[in-house]
């Protein structure tokens, strides 16, 4: 008798306990309002010592440390902006969402899947302090402390079988610190070329996850498993050193690296309009490519002659053959007064055929504008040969597609032995006692080089290459750096002058690979060098 | 008997588990809930919350100053900035040599930028705020101070005279600059930017300028001429509240919102001038004014000769954009042979007006603006106005609107129509010049007669063409109906007029 009512008693658990869970998931959960509410904010300064107690361990970093920097304005700008951030992500994700979602569910017999709400709430994410790191090196590192919790609603209804259920995100919750690097940094707008992002730690992940009503993540354990698990993902891509890189300029041609040399022949020109008063004109051709700040080149003045012949060669450095031109300027040369223009042309580097010589007959004339009615006169004609030769693929630098790595020294480094390059990137704080025009001398193994001088500038920049062969790793030796001035008046005192100078120990370089360092130069107040060296082997 | 105890105990444990699952949804719920909260708060902190937090205790580094610092932007911008230098003289070199060919003085017959290199230093980013003072809008103001040691050559070629370079050294520029972002609900959420300088603090942009390899005297009035055509530029394009508004994101935006409309008239009549000052050696001032509220529309009275209290009786209308920001500036010139002497300088904020209330005024003159460069204390004398300030309707605006499109129209159709550079600059040029005489640039087209003889020359054949349209064109600068056509008749406001009859 008891052991029948001990399985009638049972039994009727078994029943009591579903239908209790089913009665108390209606009265409990099913019933209770699921949409989200924006939770109210109390400043800061009307809350008790208990809440405060709590905020501490969120306390920002720019409080806590000071190489952090305040960026609040930002916050507000993102915060201002939110509304309309939040309306604008969430259209394209809908949009991006909805024709995978059609084309994903007739394969997984589900009817229909929406989304039932989709928004990311009323809290922008917020930086928390922003560091940023100096290096030598061309790159920008900046490491916002990024926080985000935010209340959006996330509701995704699926319907399969006749049976809807629903799925939603609340209260997500992201701490992370990324690292962004934005390298390398170009001359042409935005200024880099690449982002470059990492996290420095795991990222910190909260939610809820509501099925059916009921929030999956309180489940004891649960929750402490999914975090761990997204935390571990997460930080398999891109916890540092590993990196999420998104390209913003083609490298190679934002740096405006040479491409190819144009070598022009100014043969002669015709028919030159008489432009002094008294006897024939002067005539000389100026030569400039466009968009380079290289000084134009200039043929030699010919006298009282309105057919002048040169057979001038001259060479130039192309950058850009698709927009670069030649410009052709041919100008009365006079012994007072303004050289006047005689007339101009502009022949567009891609018109030429690469490494093919190509005679030019050009009429000359006023300006560029094909509507000026003045352009109709005769002002003469010019006899250009235009040979552009691209540089081949193997003698295009390349140091900059694996910037920082050491390339291979070039052909003819003696074997056991490499090339040492230097590089003097700028120098700060040099000053002389009566000028200040630096330039640098540097002298390894008894071989002496220069830089160009730089007027009157206390924070010059060179960013000039030497290479020295060696024939052994120069384990032993020094590079002398020294910075010196001389005087832009001749003949006058103190005609030269040392601003300083340093010693650096190769060994360290041919050991290292590469060293990129600023100095502290001797002999002066404060002045610093930045010199990167390369041991370069074969 | 069990089965029923069974199930009774089993329902209540049942219940009793979803009860502690809701419990503890409903707790983990509220800590994230308050954890957001104190994220959010924290976001944006200000002195009395550092108290609350800290105590005593707060740190030394921590200070809040109307305009956030942001050392990490200058430390980022210092690193960057040989690189921006190189990307944005070519931009630069763009975008400011038309502005300077549109504002270019017309005793200048080219002004280009031969060498544009922005030197070394990088700007400083003093400090950042951002509000919100409209909806949909973000405001930012950026407080940049640049002491900068830029190579700017200017290529200034004057007729007849050689092209000298002119080099602008020691450039310091000093300004607050206002960004406002307009939102919208597409990707990238900015529909467009307005740029402008904000009037108050008053931007200052100092440099000095030095001829390469010449003498700056080689033109008279050139760097007066240089200074007006900066200030011009400045004060005309970048200053609120005029601005530059960049559409940004590929998606075709109305901006017209946030261009700078007209938005009222302002009806002005010069009386009378009292106890002005006598500059000339022989006889007594022969003074005349020029009324302007932006200084590419100027308008001139009458030249009374020989009277230190003149009367003029003349009036003029001017169209105001921003009534809360513009000012009306009236200065009192001296005609002269050679340059024209600036009498004084007076200014009545627009604020100050009330609409459709007509108002007489008695200004004091002052020798300058600029209360720091008035060195004597001398007294200037007053000058006497009558105002009317007409608000526009909606439908008037628009006409205004309409208007002042057509006259740029018009203007870029000379331009096409070959009627020549300094004809076309002439047109705006003197407008602006004449009456911008700080620089006494109207006395350099006449003193440089001998020099102007090709600029004139050249410019005849076009006036003749663009006499008509030129009229029109000038009649409508200055919106004006019967009476404006009076005064264009008796006054040079006409560049026809100033070209063409100083040199007979």
């Amino acid at each position: 008798m008891g052991f029948v009512s001990m399985i009638m008693g049972f039994c009727g658990f078994g029943v009591g306990i579903s239908s209790g869970l089913v009665a108390g998931y209606f009265l409990f959960i099913y019933f209770q309002p699921s949409d989200v509410k924006n939770p109210t904010i109390r400043p800061l300064v009307e809350q008790d010592s208990k809440t405060l107690q709590q905020l501490l361990p969120e306390i920002p970093f720019w409080v806590k440390n000071p190489d952090y920097d305040r960026v609040d304005w930002l916050n507000k700008f993102l915060e201002v902006m939110w509304p309309y951030l939040d309306k604008a992500i969430c259209k394209t994700a809908k949009n991006i969402a909805t024709p995978i979602i059609s084309e994903q569910i007739p394969k997984y017999k589900i009817e229909s899947l929406e989304f039932e709400a989709l928004t990311l709430g009323a809290l922008p994410p917020t930086f928390q302090g922003m560091k940023v790191y100096l290096t030598e090196e061309k790159e920008l590192i900046m490491e916002p402390a990024l926080k985000w919790a935010g209340n959006p609603n996330v509701t995704v209804a699926v319907k399969a079988y006749g049976l809807k259920a629903t799925v939603q995100v609340v209260d997500l919750q992201v701490f992370a610190v990324p690292r962004i690097t934005l390298k390398p940094l170009v001359p042409s707008f935005p200024c880099f070329a690449n982002i470059v992002v990492s996290l420095m730690e795991k990222p910190h992940v909260d939610f809820g996850l509501k099925l059916g009503g009921a929030d999956l993540m309180s489940i004891p354990g649960l929750y402490g498993f999914v975090q761990e698990t997204i935390k571990d993902q997460v930080a398999n891509m891109y916890l540092w050193p590993k990196t999420l890189e998104v390209q913003v300029l083609d490298p190679t041609k934002a740096m405006k690296k040479p491409v190819g040399i144009l070598h022009a022949k100014v043969v002669r020109a015709l028919k030159l309009k008489k432009k002094d008063l008294l006897g024939a004109s002067d005539p000389y051709v100026k030569l400039k490519l466009t968009e380079t700040k290289a000084p134009s080149k200039k043929t030699t003045v010919k006298h009282k002659n309105l057919n002048p012949e040169w057979n001038e060669e001259f060479s130039m450095v192309v950058k850009d053959p698709e927009t670069q031109a030649l410009e052709l300027l041919v100008y009365d040369w006079e012994q007072v007064g303004k050289h006047e223009k005689m007339g101009m042309n502009v022949v567009p580097l891609k018109d030429l055929p690469p490494d093919e010589s190509k005679t030019l007959t050009l009429p000359l004339l006023k300006n560029m504008d094909p509507n000026d009615v003045q352009n109709d006169k005769v002002r003469g004609q010019i006899e250009v040969e235009l040979t552009y030769k691209p540089f081949k693929d193997e003698d295009l630098p390349k140091d900059f597609e694996e910037s920082g790595e050491v390339q291979k020294a070039p052909d003819g480094t003696p074997p056991g032995g490499g090339a040492l390059v230097v590089t003097v990137h700028e120098a700060q704080d040099v000053e002389g006692k009566h000028h200040t025009n630096p330039y640098v001398r540097i002298i390894c193994k008894g071989e002496e080089r220069k830089t160009k001088q730089v007027k009157k500038n206390r924070d010059p920049r060179w960013d000039e290459d030497f290479t020295f062969m060696m024939e052994e790793p120069p384990l032993k030796d020094k590079l002398h750096v020294e910075v010196l001035s001389t005087s832009t008046r001749i003949g006058l005192l103190h005609p030269k002058e040392t601003l300083g100078y340093v010693d650096i120990s190769l060994a360290d370089v041919v050991s290292n690979k590469r060293i990129n360092d600023k100095f502290h130069l001797i002999d002066s107040k404060n002045g610093r060098i930045q010199i990167e060296l390369q041991w370069q082997t074969s | 008997m069990g089965l029923v105890s069974g199930m009774v105990m089993g329902m209540v444990f049942g219940i009793a588990l979803m009860t502690g699952w809701k419990y503890m949804m409903e707790h983990r719920s509220r800590k994230r809930v308050a954890k957001a909260v104190d994220i959010k708060l924290l976001s944006s902190l200000n002195r009395d919350d550092m108290k609350k937090i800290c105590g005593e205790n707060c740190p030394e580094w921590i200070s809040f100053p109307v305009y956030e610092q942001v050392k990490w932007l200058n430390k980022q911008l210092n690193k960057l900035w040989p690189f921006v230098a190189d990307a944005a003289e070519a931009v630069i070199k763009e975008s400011v040599e038309p502005l300077l060919e549109e504002y270019r003085p017309p005793g200048i017959t080219s002004l280009k930028f031969s060498k544009l290199s922005l030197g070394t230093v990088a700007p400083k980013i003093e400090g950042i705020r951002v509000q919100s003072l409209k909806e949909g809008q973000i405001t930012m103001d950026i407080d940049l101070r640049w002491g900068g040691d830029p190579s700017i050559i200017l290529a200034v070629e004057a007729a007849l005279v050689a092209s000298i370079p002119i080099q602008l050294k020691d450039l310091k520029v000093f300004t607050v600059v206002r960004a406002i972002f307009q939102l919208t609900d597409e990707i990238p959420c900015i529909s467009a930017v307005v740029v402008a300088l904000l009037a108050e603090p008053k931007p200052r942009i100092d440099y000095t300028l030095k001829a390469v390899g010449g003498s700056l005297t080689a033109i008279p009035g050139l760097s007066d001429m240089i200074d007006d055509t900066v200030n011009t530029i400045v004060m005309d394009m970048l200053q609120w509240p005029h601005r530059i508004v960049v559409p940004i994101g590929g998606i075709p935006v109305d901006t017209s919102e946030l261009e700078l409309k007209p938005v009222g008239l302002l009806k002005v009549t010069i009386v009378k001038a009292n106890d002005l000052k006598n500059m000339e050696l022989i006889g007594k001032s022969d003074p005349y004014v020029t009324v302007h509220i932006r200084p590419l529309f100027k308008v001139k009275t009458k030249v009374v000769n020989n009277n230190l209290n003149p009367t003029w009786n003349q009036t003029f209308n001017l169209i105001a954009e921003d009534k809360e920001t513009q000012s009306l500036i009236l200065e009192v010139f001296d005609q002269d042979i050679g340059q024209d002497k600036r009498l004084g300088i007076a200014k009545m904020p627009l604020i100050e007006l009330e609409a459709e209330t007509p108002k007489e005024v008695e200004l004091r003159l002052y020798p300058s603006l600029d209360m720091l460069k008035i060195k004597d204390k001398k007294d200037r004398g007053t000058i006497t106005v009558q105002v009317f300030y007409h608000e526009f309707t909606k439908e008037e605006q628009i006409a205004a609107l309409e208007e002042e499109k057509r006259i740029l129209e018009e203007r870029k159709k000379l331009k096409e129509a070959g009627v020549i550079g300094s004809t076309m600059d002439a047109l705006d040029g003197a407008a602006s010049l004449v009456g911008s005489g700080i620089t006494g640039g109207a006395g350099l087209v006449g003193s440089g007669i001998g020099a102007g003889a090709s600029f004139v020359g050249s410019g005849f054949g076009a006036v003749g063409s663009g006499l008509s349209k030129a009229g029109k064109f000038m009649g409508r600068t200055i919106t004006g109906s019967s009476t404006t056509k009076r005064n264009g008749a008796s006054t040079p406001v006409h560049p026809q007029e100033n070209g063409g009859a100083k040199p007979v």
